[in-house]
């Protein structure tokens, strides 16, 4: 616990440092400014890698699918928007869509894989995004779209600078979501099955846990969280089903930094990925290339977890 | 030395496609078959990891675009010949295969294939925000038109000697994964598949043969960069996305990773099939859903892929027979 | 001679191995103990794939300086509790792969494989596919993988096991052979009392860790200190 605490710390003032580096010698309004907008945008890396993490902690599973699903949520959102459904009525239809996107593969496929390689299980997945992506753009077109969210209009002051409603939702929307989550998993009975069906499947199943209602329950909530995280790519990136499909990426950087387990890690993780990635915009040599900033931190992420380990039995487990 | 069967059949397949393909493909087909060919060497480097090592690399596309970076780089600041460049393309390739392979090295799994996504993600964002060399100027080399144009090897000009040249380089290509299969390196592959700790107890140095095979499979994405950037004499970087190294990899499984012939239909479905479907007037969208459920399929029920299933109608019919 | 000096194993707060000395001299000698003694701990310490105290030497070498592929290559050799063979490899380059890390001429080589598949009655499948092959033909394969490249020291972890009767008497006829045809020192872990009393001159027993009793076999056997460990019963003295 305490090593890794520390880790915790060691890793938020590296970036902490690095944030200074890049927006030393510049004025305050401009760098709080960037600061806000990235924290958006990594609430947003953080949310998607928090879907993933949630998921595969409690089935083994990285979901691969998740962005496919949220573009099918939002972009059936939109439609019933075109159609005149008011706007919280289009949320509210298309989180079941996402739901039962999640459900079919989790019920379905998912238990036929339980017992491969968490390698396997995850390209699974790949192929379950696929076929959604396919229906999707086969469905709507291409064509330049946008989503709004009433809450894209109204805005709020922080220390000075303006943050639109739908940006601060994101941003609490990970924070509570972390929160929840965490109380979720460690206070309630069905959280302790959960936590112990991603322990061992076979062992929970002689012990009593009911695997198929846990496992139930943790692809609805990784459907939610799905759903949820694309509408919120759609209002704030883009509205297209093969960008929002391939934002798992950056989400799978986030959760990458979170070493596919610790939630605050993510969130931290995705928070410092959109941050950073936001105040190059002032540094002019990197400010073009701003958008690797995620990759790069989640590489050395991965190094820094898997220095001095020795895989030697991988297969004699 | 003794050729199997199998051996046989693509050695035979190479030289039909070599003397036939482009004699009866025209104008865009010829290079929609150059560009299938160039992905299938690619995928040769995927599946020879996959199914020998049980290494998982999501950005083979990737290197593929920093061996096309290369080549035209090469192409458009000095006068050397097609080969010089197409070499030096395949050696920076294989240099980088090598760093990707040092954080990867002591991965496994998941955690592996995760790491070569990061690297396409970045890759990705280099070539889309420097793009490619076009006989610009500085390192980068892009101007804002097409100014210089591409040489093309000596013996290959025309685009169907050009298909030929391509079809040559592949079938290369897959004997030198042959070859490797047949000696060291592939026995000691094998051991790490089975376990590390037995590759250990067999005096094999675990991080050296998995950094080769890193290396090869790099050079072969290099050398199918290079050759892409033949194909038009220029690359696009949407070419290029992370997007796409999953997909190959995708296909590489469906097409089976255990054989030949599975890079072979990989690069077909990646690369004929949508423009068969453009052909016909079907919407290309729904490739990528036959591809997704060609996945699944795989998965669950058929691991040996499209391949493994083709070889098992053969033997069966010949055994009926 | 194989001397292990000291040897401590910790695995965060557990001691896997405490502080273990010992000398074998024989040609095959047993390491025994009931489950979780730390047998395999002690064959995976000498292979180099655990971090540990201590020393390992061989006729005054220290070799616990030396990575496990370099161990390999030195002279070390080992099987493991689940056969390990590459089953995409014919039976032939799961031995050849060994030859490709020890230095000696082709001739040498040649030599060696025919004896080693002649001696374990593998000739006939040579060229068949590892996959192909049931259990005992798996064993014997890393046998046979242990006898090649002039072996120094050779470990077996449970080479009967999942065997039948007849087969895991035909180990024990092979593992005697051993010393005599390479010169190599023997460590055969085994729950199978009868097969240790039969092939193993020398004993080391060993219970939570620590070396309760070294030295001739039935000796060792019928010390109340072992019978107690593998019975559970508080030793009374």
């Amino acid at each position: 616990m305490k090593s890794h605490f520390f880790s915790l710390l060691f890793y938020v003032l590296a970036m902490s440092v690095l944030c200074v580096l890049i927006a030393w010698g510049k004025p305050f309004q401009v760098v709080g400014m960037f600061v806000v907008s990235g924290m958006a945008v990594g609430s947003l890396y953080a949310l998607g890698g928090i879907g993933l993490v949630v998921l595969y902690r409690a089935t083994g599973v990285l979901n691969f699918a998740s962005g496919a699903i949220g573009a099918f949520a939002v972009m059936l959102a939109w439609q019933l928007g075109q159609w005149g459904v008011p706007a919280v009525m289009t949320w509210l239809a298309a989180m079941p869509a996402a739901i039962a996107l999640s459900l079919t593969y989790g019920r379905l496929i998912a238990p036929g894989l339980a017992w491969r390689e968490p390698v396997v299980k995850a390209i699974a997945t790949l192929g379950f995004a696929l076929i959604i992506l396919g229906m999707t753009a086969f469905i709507w077109d291409d064509d330049v779209r946008k989503f709004s969210l009433p809450s894209d209009k109204q805005a709020v002051m922080v220390m000075g600078l303006r943050v639109t409603v739908t940006r601060l939702i994101v941003i609490l929307a990970a924070i509570i979501l972390v929160i929840g989550i965490w109380l979720y998993l460690g206070k309630t009975r069905m959280g302790l099955q959960m936590r112990a069906l991603a322990n061992d499947r076979n062992l929970s199943a002689l012990i009593g846990v009911r695997i198929l209602k846990a496992e139930t329950i943790a692809w609805a909530i990784a459907g939610v969280i799905a759903g949820f995280t694309g509408l919120m790519f759609g209002d704030l990136i883009r509205l297209e089903p093969v960008v929002i499909t391939f934002l798992v990426i950056p989400s799978i950087a986030a959760a990458i930094c979170g070493r596919l387990d610790n939630l605050v890690q993510v969130l931290l993780g995705g928070l410092t990925m959109g941050v950073i990635e936001s105040l190059l915009t002032l540094q002019p040599t990197l400010k073009d290339i701003r958008p690797i900033a995620p990759f790069v931190i989640a590489a050395l992420a991965l190094l820094w977890m898997q220095r001095g380990k020795q895989l030697l039995f991988a297969r004699d487990n | 030395m003794n050729i199997s069967r199998s051996g046989i059949i693509g050695l035979g397949l190479a030289i039909l496609l070599f003397a036939i393909l482009p004699a009866v493909s025209g104008g865009q087909w010829s290079k929609i078959f150059t560009s299938t060919a160039c992905f299938t060497l690619a995928t040769a480097g995927i599946t020879f990891m996959y199914s020998r090592l049980g290494l998982v690399s999501l950005g083979q596309v990737a290197l593929m675009g920093i061996g096309g970076w290369v080549m035209l780089r090469m192409n458009h600041a000095f006068e050397f010949p097609f080969e010089i460049n197409l070499a030096v393309a395949a050696a920076v390739t294989t240099v980088f295969g090598w760093i990707l392979a040092l954080p990867a090295l002591r991965m496994r799994g998941l955690y592996l294939a995760l790491i070569t996504l990061m690297a396409a993600g970045g890759v990705e964002i280099i070539l889309s925000t420097y793009r490619f060399p076009n006989g610009g100027d500085g390192f980068w080399g892009v101007t804002s038109s097409v100014s210089a144009p591409f040489r093309r090897p000596e013996l290959a000009q025309s685009d169907t000697a050009y298909l030929r040249y391509v079809i040559a380089i592949t079938t290369l290509g897959f004997l030198l994964i042959e070859a490797h299969r047949r000696l060291a390196p592939g026995r000691a592959w094998a051991m790490i598949r089975r376990s590390e700790a037995a590759a250990y107890s067999s005096g094999i140095n675990v991080l050296y043969y998995k950094a080769w095979a890193f290396g090869l499979s790099g050079l072969l994405a290099g050398v199918a960069g290079g050759l892409l950037a033949g194909t038009l004499g220029l690359l696009d970087p949407s070419t290029f996305r992370a997007s796409e190294s999953i997909m190959l990899f995708a296909l590489a499984v469906v097409g089976g990773a255990r054989f030949w012939l599975g890079a072979v239909i990989a690069g077909v479905l990646y690369r004929v099939l949508p423009a068969l479907f453009n052909d016909w007037g079907l919407n290309a969208d729904l490739t990528l859903v036959i591809f997704g459920a060609a996945l699944l399929h795989a998965i669950t029920t058929a691991p040996d892929g499209l391949a493994g299933q083709i070889i098992n109608l053969f033997r069966r019919e010949v055994k009926s027979s | 001679m194989m001397v292990l000096e000291n040897l401590t194993v910790k695995f965060g707060g557990v001691i896997a191995l405490d502080n273990v000395s010992a000398s074998f001299h024989s040609p095959v000698s047993g390491i025994i103990g009931p489950n979780g003694a730390g047998k395999t701990t002690t064959m995976n310490a000498i292979s180099g794939f655990i971090r540990c105290t201590g020393r390992i030497l061989y006729d005054d070498k220290d070799i616990s300086g030396l990575s496990p592929q370099h161990r390999t290559r030195w002279g070390l050799r080992r099987s493991f509790q689940h056969e390990q063979i590459a089953e995409d490899l014919s039976v032939l380059d799961n031995l050849r792969v060994l030859q490709d890390h020890i230095p000696s001429s082709r001739k040498e080589q040649r030599f060696e494989l025919a004896q080693a598949l002649a001696i374990t009655g593998l000739e006939q499948r040579a060229h068949k596919l590892a996959q192909t092959l049931n259990t005992y033909e798996r064993r014997l394969i890393d046998m046979a993988r242990c006898l090649m490249g002039k072996p120094k020291v050779i470990m077996l972890d449970e080479p009967g096991g999942g065997l039948t009767r007849t087969e895991a008497e035909h180990i024990g006829d092979l593992i005697l052979k051993i010393p005599e045809l390479t010169g190599a020192t023997v460590l055969v872990i085994d729950h199978d009392v009868d097969l240790i009393r039969r092939i193993c001159s020398e004993t080391l027993v060993l219970d939570f860790g620590k070396r309760i009793a070294l030295g001739e076999t039935d000796k060792v056997l019928d010390d109340p200190k072992v019978k107690a460990a593998y019975l559970g019963i508080e030793e009374l003295s």
